[in-house]
């Protein structure tokens, strides 16, 4: 029983295949509310984390304890009026922080979220690709921040965006060679591989202990991703005002900024649902998603800690990390996994 | 068959600042750029210019004071210090001896607190967000102490011809050895955040190196100078206030890169701790203001004849000139602004370096426009 049968369940008088839609349609709206839920709550936990962190209080006069300063801030960029810098590529420019919005909301329903007592299994959309799917979906995010860089007509976003290029070609090749891996070690267990939820099934041994190389090269990858400091390099605020952002402001900024806490949180996701075992623990079939949400929050919190004590790492530094390190270590992770799955211990 | 003839490399000018995060102050840096490559630097500034020293020849000498204070407006007393060693030459109004012991004290602390500032700021320039709260806890509680004894926290106006604005009491003599007593163990804590970082390591050693025959042919002094090997200062070379009577030693390193300056600027701050201690220690009994220079009399202060004096300013040499025409007022004040020298050899440091690492140098600069600009 999962959550969309539920729903279509109560949807039945309709018919068949309308209360299957409308149903499916309900859990999508629901996904996505609960993830901009969740970024706002992500936003608010790292507001007040940075705070402790640097000895401040942080936001405390919105609300009960400062809660409803996000949606402050958010209503606040939603009044605020959108500048817009002459001689931009219009369609260009509008378009990309759709793009980056999409890309990450659409990542959310491809996640297994596992059971979550009485309305069962929560995840919105199977496939049996649903693991490329989704790292095709995250991959429309870098197309934004490209055209955003270079329709704004900003010298600065321009050379951030250069450097966003090259920083994405260095640690993706290793990030899917990673995954490939995966996908080979859960091969010799489950017969849908390719599909997320099959990656989670096989993982009776967590894959982070089974492939720790590649655990270390896909948190490097997820966290170059959301391109949070030490891997700023692209909007680097003391050399680049923001990079490919400057010129954006009112809401089109603050889906920018929404992408940027979205891929945190998203990165999280995967890597504890790719490497950590998803949803799987104690009560799997009462308290999944629970699971899930934990080890979420735990990486969410490494990643803010790594973002506030690290300073930035140079690019060309990066570019030779990536080249030299990441990717010889994936291939030897492949090579290592390979030898484990034909020695059947994987 | 690609025609390569029509790939022709581009330069590009970039204006950075006047508006811009990483320039401190006003600072406009207009950079001809080769891809990320920073081929030309020059830097251009005026954006804070204020007449000060023009401002100083309208005024009574007592009254230029204010006018110091906002030169290099995070190191004011050590701004007052340097004036008042010219201008006291030039009146002949010998200060107290506990007077010298006092300023001795806040151009110390005040020191301290300047050099806490450019290590927030440098760690923002590298992109730490953590550091900066850091020091600048530090900074507040020597700022609360600046404004428990003069009443004003960065523009303090405390020193005064012949003598300081308010004695030192016992309270405030409790405050400070409270202050020093668990600083030392806060600077570590921000030192270690630095120097034990990987990251940070490979954004300053081996990068923005300045050779001393340079540093010197361009006038570069202070931690700038000292960390290029050359162990100039004021301090110890032309002593003034007390400083030939307390043990402390000069930091040098021989990197010469950005580490170096890193280093040097923060074992400054451990011996000014030091010097603040023993100066509290030796700090003699009696008046704090020369009777000569009541307040009733200062308007009529008369000077003649010319006096330059030089000072160590957290930037470096600050160097005053003032010459006296007899009258009640200077004829001519002059700055010698260790910050704008200091400036002036960016574009030979920043020559064929990466955009990143050309704000990593300029943030070790140690920039303070108010003082660059005047």
């Amino acid at each position: 029983m999962n959550l969309l049968l539920r729903i279509a369940t109560i949807l039945s008088f309709l018919g068949h295949y309308p209360s299957y839609i409308l149903g499916y349609l309900i859990e999508t709206i629901i996904v996505i509310i609960f993830a901009t839920v969740v970024i706002a709550g992500m936003v608010y936990i790292f507001r007040k984390y940075m705070a402790r962190v640097q000895m401040r209080i942080g936001p405390n006069r919105v609300g009960k304890f400062g809660i409803m300063q996000v949606m402050a801030d958010g209503l606040k960029l939603i009044q605020k009026e959108s500048i817009m810098p002459k001689g931009r590529d219009d369609l260009a420019y509008k378009l990309a922080p759709i793009l980056i919005f999409f890309g990450l909301i659409m990542g959310f329903i491809f996640i297994p979220y596992g059971p979550l007592a009485w309305f069962g299994d929560l995840t919105v959309s199977h496939s049996d690709v649903s693991l490329i799917i989704i790292f095709a979906l995250i991959a429309i995010m870098p197309i934004g921040e490209i055209l955003s860089g270079i329709s704004s007509n900003n010298k600065y976003a321009v050379i951030g965006t250069l450097r966003g290029i090259a920083k994405d070609i260095s640690f993706e090749v290793p990030m899917m060679l990673s995954i490939l891996a995966i996908v080979m070690a859960a091969s010799a267990k489950v017969s849908n591989p390719l599909d997320i939820n099959g990656v989670v099934v096989a993982q009776s041994i967590p894959f982070a202990i089974l492939e720790p190389l590649g655990f270390f090269v896909f948190i490097i990858s997820m966290a170059a991703r959301a391109s949070y400091s030490p891997f700023d390099m692209g909007e680097s605020d003391s050399e680049l005002v923001t990079g490919n952002t400057t010129e954006y402001s009112g809401l089109r900024f603050g889906f920018f900024y929404l992408g940027l806490f979205g891929t945190i949180f998203l990165g999280s996701m995967m890597i504890s649902t790719i490497y950590l075992g998803g949803y799987l623990g104690p009560f799997t079939n009462y308290m999944g998603f629970i699971w899930l949400l934990i080890k979420t929050l735990i990486l969410v919190i490494i990643s803010l800690t790594i973002w506030l004590s690290m300073p930035r790492v140079r690019i060309d530094k990066f570019i030779n990390f990536g080249w030299k390190y990441l990717l010889p270590i994936a291939f030897v992770n492949l090579v290592i996994v390979g030898f484990l799955v034909l020695g059947g211990i994987a | 068959m690609v025609e390569q003839g029509n790939l022709k490399n581009r330069l590009i000018e970039l204006n950075m600042g006047p508006q811009h995060p990483s320039t401190h102050g006003v600072l406009r840096l207009k950079l001809t750029l080769d891809g990320e490559t920073v081929k030309k630097v020059e830097p251009i500034i005026g954006y804070l210019h204020r007449n000060a020293e023009k401002i100083c020849e309208l005024d009574f000498y007592c009254d230029a004071l204010i006018y110091f204070d906002r030169m290099d407006y995070v190191a004011a007393m050590n701004m007052e210090a340097g004036y008042l060693e010219a201008a006291e030459k030039l009146l002949g109004i010998e200060p107290p001896e506990r007077v010298v012991w006092i300023r001795t004290i806040m151009a110390e602390l005040s020191r301290i607190a300047s050099h806490l500032v450019w290590a927030g700021a440098y760690g923002l320039d590298l992109g730490m967000l953590t550091p900066f709260f850091y020091v600048f806890e530090q900074r507040e509680k020597i700022l609360d102490l600046f404004t428990e004894i003069s009443g004003s926290r960065q523009e303090t106006n405390y020193m005064s011809i012949g003598g300081v604005y308010q004695d030192f009491n016992d309270k405030i003599v409790y405050l400070i050895r409270e202050f020093l007593d668990q600083f030392p163990k806060k600077l570590e804590e921000v030192f270690n955040l630095f120097v034990k970082n990987d990251i940070f390591i490979s954004r300053t050693k081996g990068i923005g190196i300045l050779e001393p025959d340079v540093a010197l042919q361009y006038g570069v002094t202070g931690p700038m100078l000292r960390a290029s090997g050359v162990p100039y200062d004021v301090r110890k070379a032309q002593p003034y206030l007390a400083y030939d009577r307390v043990n402390f030693e000069v930091p040098i390193s021989k990197r010469k890169d950005n580490y170096a300056r890193v280093l040097v600027r923060f074992e400054e701050m451990r011996q000014s701790a030091k010097i603040i201690k023993q100066a509290l220690d030796k700090l003699p009994d009696g008046p704090y203001f020369n009777p000569k220079a009541k307040k009733s009399l200062m308007v009529r202060l008369r000077g003649e004849g010319d006096f330059y004096a030089r000072t160590e300013s957290p930037k470096g040499e600050f160097g005053v000139y003032l010459v006296g025409d007899g009258t009640v007022k200077p004829y001519r004040v002059h700055v010698r602004s260790p910050a704008f020298k200091n400036l002036s050899v960016l574009p030979a440091l920043a020559k064929d370096v990466l955009i990143a690492d050309l704000v990593a140098i300029s943030g070790t600069l140690d920039l303070v426009f108010g003082e660059v600009d005047r």
